[in-house]
Parts: structure tokens; C-alpha cells; sequence
């Protein structure tokens, strides 16, 4: 060991090393290997005015470029007004409702849903029922259940409405408590179903094996917290057997949705439904209501987006109407079409996307729908987080696709806040979206349910003045 | 252009720019505290004063004005250590001594756990007491064990009392181990403030190993994975599959460590540097075969803290079998909770209190039994041994750093019943990158003890030029790896 004292060391390799640094900061090279862009070192930056800020000018051409209303006003259709002739449908953060381009077609975006609401607060219908089809989005309930919640507590109502069979965030779901036995054999859009299976709308079929059960049982939240009106919805059936809290019923039907409907048995709070049959035969699921008022059926699917409803057969959907009649239909979707977020060009989305519409349309000729624009998504350019390009691309497309089928249409981006608005949700202090800024957390999507809430509730007063 | 009110802001407190060791303003801060540093460093007291000065800065600039509350528990327990030495009577001795606890302890309660109290009183009487939303002062966890430690030592007569008040203030206020630890005992520091500032080529080389390996390990370990996976899993755990789940446990076992051993070792580094030598906080703790060798490795200077101050004191082994689990218990309990407020943190403590209970009746049957097992069996029940242990620590890891306990839940749910090994190859192809720093980040840690003491010898030997290029080089590879926002580390919070 050297007797030397190097006291001195530290301070001459941290001086010399910071020299070095800022040596280097001045030196003004870039170079890259293979597609590595390596970063320049900038010991100063603290230090320095930051110049006028690039990212903002870019940020405002985007907008002007994502700006939606047309410098020509078109003419009104079927003699509704044109929402575009007064908002900017990139910016406006209400509901727009368009008139069905379709010559003598009387279709204009809620009409319909907003007047059967007015029945039901007048007492002269029982209920009204909303399909909210969405991805990851809304799984678990959110965003629907709090709009659920809003809406049952104006216009009356108390339960979840469609609960599927078994589901991947059962666990997650905080309307309901849902357990299920491991051998139901889910039939969906992504494992190609054979052709003898029709799938539910939810996107799933449900076949028993031999001890198949699941079981449903309320939560301690106001509305949720007991079960009245039961339905049970399932595909044809030759007199299959089901103990639902050990009493027995026959299931038949030839129909694609058959509907088994009953009271719950007071003394009990869960259901418990077992399957006893001989046969394999196909279930959809449960449905909880009680009383008059709103149900949102809550129909979301993982991962998919949007085009997947195409797979839906026409006699399917038509029967489901006849048994479980929708007066609005809602389609959220977006964040799984945004996968490449500088990707501006969606005319392969907006194809299939069309068909989907043109046939719920046809199948579901009364029925209101309502086209969500997808949520802001952030994507990290260069070292900030921004609006991806994607957004305003895809914004145009949904809104189109409104526009061409009469239905109404909210951007869930323009009412986030806009552009950036992702990055404030995620870095905000209340914390209101996940890291990958792209979905929402609880309190987030508690948000956007209340968003939504307060433009329906705008329409539907709108609708009530003479 | 640089602009001269910049860098009179930079000198200024930002509550969104709170000052890290791995920011070019600590190292600004590090040359100039040198350069004064040495110029004094003849004289002890000038010493003193210049790294108590710089401390203070280095305090204010992480977290304002707060800064007062150092010095004024400082000045509190300084004289009430003094006045317990001094007074012959136990009873008075007793009283001051519970008068420092209860001080310091509520302290720490007022600003770390009213919220927390708050919340429970609401939701058990329905009230509705408004949280204070106090921001936690930073390294107030540390400092006020530090205190606790030094009087109570005192009041054992173990110690000493501190002459100058200077001395104290400089020990709780060393800059080094105030954010982020270690928890340093009085009586191992305070002896080394009187000797000359000499450094020796064993400490240069330590010193450099200790600064650079924990930069390492915070930012091209820690913060890489962090910042690309394991915060996206643990933001939403219901949102990913159960092998992306798993990884990103094993991710996050490593981002803890790496992320508060690294910031350890830079303190020890930087304190080594300066002349002073803190015991070593953490010992690659997952090579540990048991969660008891587990506890002795990990975040040393806490475990070691709770064990002569907390676990002793309510009798540790010496009442009877039952008592020692509960004191066991206990003392983890509260060693979680000292983790921050909240559920999660007390639960954790739990788990691991009820393993190490488990873990002494192992250890008290293999004792009785008296067999020693050898060979290729004891590597065996070693491997077993480390896997078991790595796995435990992960799984109580889960409950450590979720949200909430529906956020841990749902990812052991994830893991159990909805793995999906078959997205393997696609998450690979997504995460490359970060899987390749989670491997080597388990190779390192489990690479031999000598490996480091050749590269640290080698550090010693280093002329200053060379030191000065393998610096520069390696600064300027973390500033690839580096992102421009950051992190927290995640034990600021404590």
C-alpha cells in the first residue's frame, strides 16, 4: 500500500473529468451505429435560455392541420342541420348527432335513445338499454359502470345488466362479484370458432363441460347491492337441464339467443347456476336488472378493434334485439388501432370498419349508435411525451364513419382536453391514466364516465326544450 | 447562450427538480465542495464547517426549507443527550430520554403518518377530517433513527456525548447518506471527524468502484428497467399477462435493488472520498439461502438498527420462544411500516416478520437435529435454499411496490391463471433490451466477491489521468442510456 496521501484525487478526477464534459458538450458531433442515434452530452443545459420551443410550433401546425371543419358548409341532410357547419368536430368536446345520408332514411344520430329516455322519466316505458362495446378500454366495467351509476341515479334502474359467463377480469370487476368453474369452453373472436358456433354480441360463446357452474353475487355499492330481475341468455337447446341455487330448469329454444327469465330467490343474495344437461349447448350469459330505468350492458373485448363485430351473424344480432332490445348502441375504440403511433393513413380501418356499421345498421334499424373518437395517446418522441400523429388521422375516420351512417359521434379526445391531454392525465397530480399513456386507471376512466355522462345529459336536455 | 439568472435558479430550491447524485448539477456541486474542502483541510474545524455548510445547501436544494427541521433536531438532541450523561438520577435520565423518543418519533408521525391516520379514522367513523397533504421531508426516516440511535446509546452509556455542537450537526447532516441513507450509528462516525483527511490508493480505488458501480446500477440498471417495463406492469397488472407479470416482479426485484444499493454505494463512495468510511448497507442480498441470511444482507444499517433498538429491547430471544416470534413479528411490522404509510408497507412487514418466526424454528431443529450436511446435498439445499428465498422476497415485493392490494392481487391472479407462455418469443422481440439488462443485472449480482476487489484494486492503481478518461467514458455511456427526465428514486418516499 503506497504511503502517499492522494487526498488531492478526488478533486483533481471530478475537475478533470467535468472539463472533459463540457469539452465534449461544445464539440458538436453526432454520430450513429446501425440505428442507434447516439446522444450528444450537454453538461450545460440547465444552464442555457431554452430556445423557442420547437415542439409547440410543430404541435400548433398539427392542430391546424387536425382542424376538421370544412371551409365549405355542406348542405343539411334529410333537413337536420350539419353539426360540421358549427363545430369543429377535432375540438368540439359535446356530442354531435348526423342525419343518415341515406335518402328517406329518418335516422339522426340519439334521436331515437333520447326520446325513449324522456319515455321512461315520464313513466310511460320501463326501460331503456345501452350495448357499450369497447377494448381494454372498458374492461372491468370502467367508464361504463360509472356512466351505469350516473345514469340509474337520474333515471332510475339498479343492476350491472349483461354479465358474461366467464371473463378474463372477472377478478378486476368491482360491480360484481363473478367466479366461474375452469371447464366452460369460451368460443371468441380470436380462436376461430367452428362454424357450428354462433358467437354471442359480447364476441364470446360459452360451452358447458361437465361441471360447469358460475356464480354471481352482489356488491355493497348502492344499486349493485342485491339481484331482482335475472336472465339467463343462451343458444339453441333441446331441454337441457340447469340448477340455478339447486332448483331445476329446462332450457330450450331454436332461436340463436333464447332468454330464460326469473326472479331471485330472496333468501339468497349470489346466484349459483350449474350446468346438468346432457349436451354441450351454448350460453351468453347473465343479465341483472331491477326495476325501471337504465342498463348499460358493458361488452368489452380485449385487444380488438372495432372490425372484429363483423364476425356477429345478422340472425344473431336481430334475435338478441327481440330478446334484450338496445336503443343506444356505443362503440369505443382506438387504442388498438393506434399501435404504430406515427402510422396516419387508416383507410385499411375505415373499410371493414364501414361494413361493421352498414350491418348493425341494417340489423338494428331503430337503434341509436354513438361512434366514441378514440382517447388522446402519447407516444415518447425523441424525450418528451406528445400526442401521437395517429390520433388526429384516426379522429377523422370515426368521425366519418358517423357522418356516413347517422349516428352521433363524442371525441373522447377533444374532451380529455386535446392535444397533450394524455400526457397531463398521466403526469398529473391526480394520477388519471397508466404509463403506456394510453389507458385509463380507475379514477380516469371514473372521469370519462362522467364525461360522457355530462354529454348525454347535454343532448338530452337539448332534446327536451321545444 | 448561458444565462447568468439560470445559474443563479439553478442555486435555488425547485420542488420539480429536486436534486439526485446522478444530475450535472451534484456534479458542479461535488467539484466546488472538493476544492473548498481541501483547501481547509488541515483544520478540523474548518473541515467541519465547510461539509456541514455544503450539507445544509445540498439539504435545501432537495427539499427547501425543511432544512430547518436538521438543525433544529439537531440542537434538540444534542443537549438532551448531554443532559442525560450529565444528571446522576435514572429516573431523570429515563424521562429525557423519553421525552427525545417521543419527539422524534412524532415528528416523524406528524409528517409521514397523519395522512395515513387520518384516512383510517375516516373510513371507520365515516368522518370526514381533511388530510394535510403534507410533503414528507426528505431523508426525515434516516436522520430521526440517527438521532434515536445516538441518544439512546447515550442514555446506555455506550457513548459519549458529542462536545461540539458542530460535530453533531455535521454527523446528522453529512450530505452523502441524508437522502437515501445509510442509516449511520453516531458512535462509528463521529470518531472519524477528528482524524487527518488522508486517502490511500486502497481508498481512491474503493471510492471510484463504489461511485461508478452505483451509477451503474441506478441508471443502466434500475431506471432502464424501470422506466421500460416495470412500471407499465405494475401501473395496471390486469392489463398484461401473467409471464409479463412475472418478469416484471423479477424486474422490480432487481430496480429496488438496484435502485437504493446504488444510491447506498454512491454515498459510500462519495463518503469514502471525503475521508469517512460507512459500513456497507447492502451484501448481494439475493445470494442469501434464507430470509433470516436475507435480512443480514439486505438494507443492512435498518435491519441492523431494528435489531438493537427495537427487537433487543422487547427481549429479542430471551423471554421464551412465543415472545421472540412476536417480538420478531413486531419488529418487522414496524420496520414496513417505517417504509412509508400504508397497508402495503405494514403487510409486507408482516410477511416477512412471519417468515423469519418460520425461518428460527428451521434453524432451532436443524441445531437440535446436529447433522451436518455435506457435499453435493448441502449445494443442492443451497441452490434450493436461494431459490426459494429470491422467490419469497419477489413475491412480497408484489405487495411492496403495488398501488394498492387490489393492484397485488390482480397480478398474482395474473401469474397464476392467465400466464400465457405462448407470447414469450413476442415479448422477447419487445423487450429486448431490457431483458438483457435484467440477465446481466442477475449475473453481476451474483458474480464472486473477488472479482470485486480485483477491479477495485485496479481503480486504486489508476495514475489520474487514466481515472479521469475511464470516468469520462463512462459518464458518457450513461448519458446514452440516461433518459433526460429524473427518476425518483423509489425510496425517497422514506
Amino acid at each position: 500500500m503506497s504511503g502517499k496521501n492522494k487526498s488531492a484525487y478526488p478533486f483533481y478526477i471530478i475537475v478533470g473529468t467535468l472539463i472533459c464534459l463540457v469539452g465534449l458538450s461544445q464539440l458538436n458531433y453526432t454520430f450513429s451505429y446501425k440505428d442507434f442515434q447516439f446522444r450528444k452530452l450537454d453538461m450545460l443545459s440547465d444552464l442555457r435560455t431554452s430556445s423557442p420551443d420547437k415542439q409547440k410550433l410543430t404541435a400548433v401546425k398539427d392542430s391546424s392541420k387536425l382542424s376538421g371543419l370544412d371551409s365549405t358548409a355542406t348542405p343539411a341532410k334529410n333537413n337536420i342541420p350539419n353539426p360540421d357547419n358549427t363545430h369543429d368536430f377535432m375540438s368540439y368536446s359535446g356530442i354531435m348527432e348526423y342525419a343518415s345520408p341515406v335518402p328517406g332514411d329518418t335516422i339522426v344520430g340519439m334521436k331515437h335513445f333520447l326520446a325513449v329516455l324522456k319515455e321512461l322519466k315520464e313513466g310511460k316505458r320501463r326501460k331503456v338499454r345501452i350495448a357499450y362495446f369497447g377494448d381494454s378500454m372498458i374492461e372491468g366495467d370502467l367508464i361504463t359502470g360509472d356512466l351505469r351509476d350516473s345514469l340509474q341515479s337520474f333515471f332510475g334502474g339498479a343492476g350491472v345488466g349483461f354479465v358474461p359467463v366467464t371473463s378474463v377480469v372477472a377478478s378486476f370487476r368491482t360491480t360484481i362479484t363473478h367466479t366461474f368453474s375452469t371447464d366452460w369452453k369460451d368460443y371468441h373472436y380470436k380462436n376461430a370458432p367452428p362454424a357450428s358456433v354462433t358467437l354471442g354480441l359480447s364476441g364470446h360463446t360459452f360451452l358447458p363441460g361437465g361441471n360447469s357452474w358460475v356464480k354471481y353475487s352482489p356488491v355493497k355499492k348502492p344499486r349493485l347491492d342485491k339481484f331482482r330481475e335475472v336472465s339467463v341468455l343462451y343458444g339453441p337447446a333441446t331441454a337441457e337441464t340447469i340448477n340455478i341455487n339447486d332448483k331445476a330448469y329446462t332450457l330450450s329454444g331454436s332461436q340463436p339467443v333464447n332468454r330464460l327469465d326469473l326472479e331471485q330467490d330472496t333468501a339468497q343474495p349470489s346466484l349459483m347456476l350449474r350446468y346438468a344437461g346432457n349436451t354441450a349447448m351454448p350460453f351468453y350469459g347473465v343479465c341483472f336488472e331491477s326495476g325501471n330505468g337504465v342498463y348499460v350492458d358493458n361488452y368489452s373485448f380485449r385487444g380488438i378493434s372495432g372490425v372484429e363485430l363483423g364476425h356477429l351473424s345478422a340472425d344473431m344480432v336481430r334475435r338478441m334485439q327481440q330478446e334484450r332490445p338496445y336503443d343506444l348502441v356505443v362503440m369505443h375504440y382506438g387504442a388498438n388501432v393506434l399501435f404504430r403511433p406515427e402510422l396516419t393513413d387508416y383507410s385499411w380501418y375505415q373499410r371493414p370498419m364501414k361494413k361493421v356499421m352498414d350491418s348493425l345498421r341494417q340489423d338494428l334499424p331503430a337503434t341509436s349508435f354513438l361512434i366514441i373518437g378514440t382517447a388522446d395517446k402519447s407516444y415518447r418522441k425523441t424525450d418528451k411525451y406528445i400526442t401521437a400523429p395517429g390520433v388526429g388521422a384516426l379522429l377523422k375516420v370515426q368521425h366519418e364513419l358517423a357522418a356516413d351512417h347517422g349516428t352521433a359521434y363524442w371525441n373522447l379526445f377533444a374532451a380529455m382536453g386535446g392535444e397533450g391531454s394524455m400526457v397531463k392525465w398521466v403526469e398529473g397530480d391526480t394520477v388519471l391514466a397508466n404509463k403506456d399513456y394510453t389507458h385509463f386507471n380507475r379514477q380516469g376512466a371514473a372521469r370519462v364516465g362522467a364525461l360522457l355522462y355530462k354529454a348525454i345529459m347535454n343532448e338530452y336536455r337539448l332534446a327536451q326544450q321545444p | 447562450m448561458i444565462n447568468i439568472n439560470k445559474l443563479l435558479s439553478e442555486l435555488l430550491y425547485d420542488p420539480k427538480d429536486p436534486v439526485l447524485f446522478n444530475s450535472a448539477f451534484f456534479f458542479y456541486f461535488f467539484a466546488m465542495f472538493l476544492l473548498c474542502y481541501l483547501a481547509v483541510s488541515k483544520s478540523k474545524t474548518a473541515r467541519v464547517w465547510v461539509y456541514t455548510v455544503f450539507s445544509l445547501f445540498f439539504f435545501y436544494k432537495a427539499c427547501g426549507y425543511y432544512v430547518g427541521l436538521v438543525i433544529l433536531s439537531a440542537i434538540v438532541d444534542f443537549n438532551l443527550s448531554r443532559w442525560i450523561h450529565r444528571t446522576p438520577s435514572r429516573t431523570v435520565k429515563k424521562s429525557l430520554l423519553i421525552f427525545s423518543i417521543l419527539l422524534n418519533i412524532g415528528l416523524l408521525f406528524y409528517f409521514k403518518y397523519t395522512d395515513f391516520f387520518i384516512g383510517i379514522i375516516n373510513d371507520l367513523s365515516a368522518g370526514h377530517i381533511s388530510p394535510l397533504h403534507l410533503m414528507l421531508p426528505i431523508g426525515i426516516s434516516f436522520y430521526t433513527f440517527e438521532n434515536l440511535s445516538y441518544t439512546i446509546d447515550v442514555y446506555r452509556d455506550e457513548i459519549k456525548p458529542v462536545n461540539n455542537f458542530m460535530d453533531y450537526l455535521f454527523f446528522l447532516s453529512f450530505f452523502p447518506k441524508l437522502m437515501m441513507g445509510p442509516i449511520v450509528r453516531a458512535a462509528d462516525f463521529i470518531p472519524q471527524i477528528s482524524m487527518p483527511y488522508r486517502l490511500n490508493s486502497e481508498d481512491m480505488g474503493k471510492g471510484m468502484y463504489l461511485i461508478m458501480g452505483g451509477l451503474f446500477k441506478k441508471i443502466v440498471i434500475s431506471d432502464f428497467i424501470y422506466q421500460n417495463f416495470v412500471q407499465f406492469i405494475f401501473d395496471d397488472p390486469s392489463k398484461h399477462t401473467g409471464l409479463e407479470c412475472l418478469i416484471g416482479v423479477y424486474g422490480y426485484a432487481l430496480v429496488i435493488y438496484c435502485d437504493f444499493s446504488g444510491y447506498s454505494d454512491m454515498a459510500l463512495g462519495i463518503a469514502r472520498w471525503t475521508g469517512f468510511k460507512i459500513p456497507a448497507n447492502f451484501d448481494s442480498p439475493y445470494q442469501s439461502s434464507s430470509i433470516t441470511e436475507f435480512w443480514r444482507r439486505w438494507h443492512i444499517s435498518l435491519s441492523s438498527w431494528l435489531r438493537d433498538y427495537l427487537y433487543i429491547p422487547l427481549g429479542g430471544n430471551r423471554k421464551g420462544k412465543v415472545r421472540q416470534f412476536i417480538n420478531l413479528a413486531l419488529t418487522m411490522l414496524i420496520g414496513g411500516f417505517w417504509h412509508g404509510a400504508s397497508w402495503n408497507f405494514i403487510f409486507w412487514g408482516a410477511l416477512h416478520g412471519t417468515a423469519l418466526a418460520v425461518d428460527k424454528v428451521r434453524i432451532d431443529w436443524l441445531k437440535k437435529k446436529k447433522t451436518v450436511i455435506t457435499g453435493w446435498k448441502a449445494t443442492l439445499l443451497k441452490v434450493a435454499g436461494v431459490l426459494i428465498t429470491f422467490h419469497f422476497v419477489c413475491f412480497c415485493w408484489v405487495f411492496f411496490k403495488a398501488s394498492t392490494f387490489h393492484d397485488a392481487w390482480a397480478l398474482i391472479h395474473q401469474v397464476m391463471f392467465d400466464f400465457q407462455p405462448g407470447i414469450a418469443m413476442e415479448l422477447y422481440n419487445g423487450y429486448t433490451a431490457v431483458f438483457w439488462i435484467i440477465i446481466l443485472g442477475f449475473v453481476l449480482h451474483f458474480l464472486p466477491a473477488k472479482a470485486e476487489f480485483s477491479i477495485e484494486r485496479l481503480l486504486g492503481r489508476i495514475p489520474v489521468a487514466g481515472s479521469v478518461a475511464i470516468m469520462v467514458t463512462f459518464i458518457w455511456l450513461l448519458v446514452q442510456v440516461k433518459s433526460t427526465q429524473p427518476m425518483m428514486p423509489i425510496y425517497f418516499q422514506f
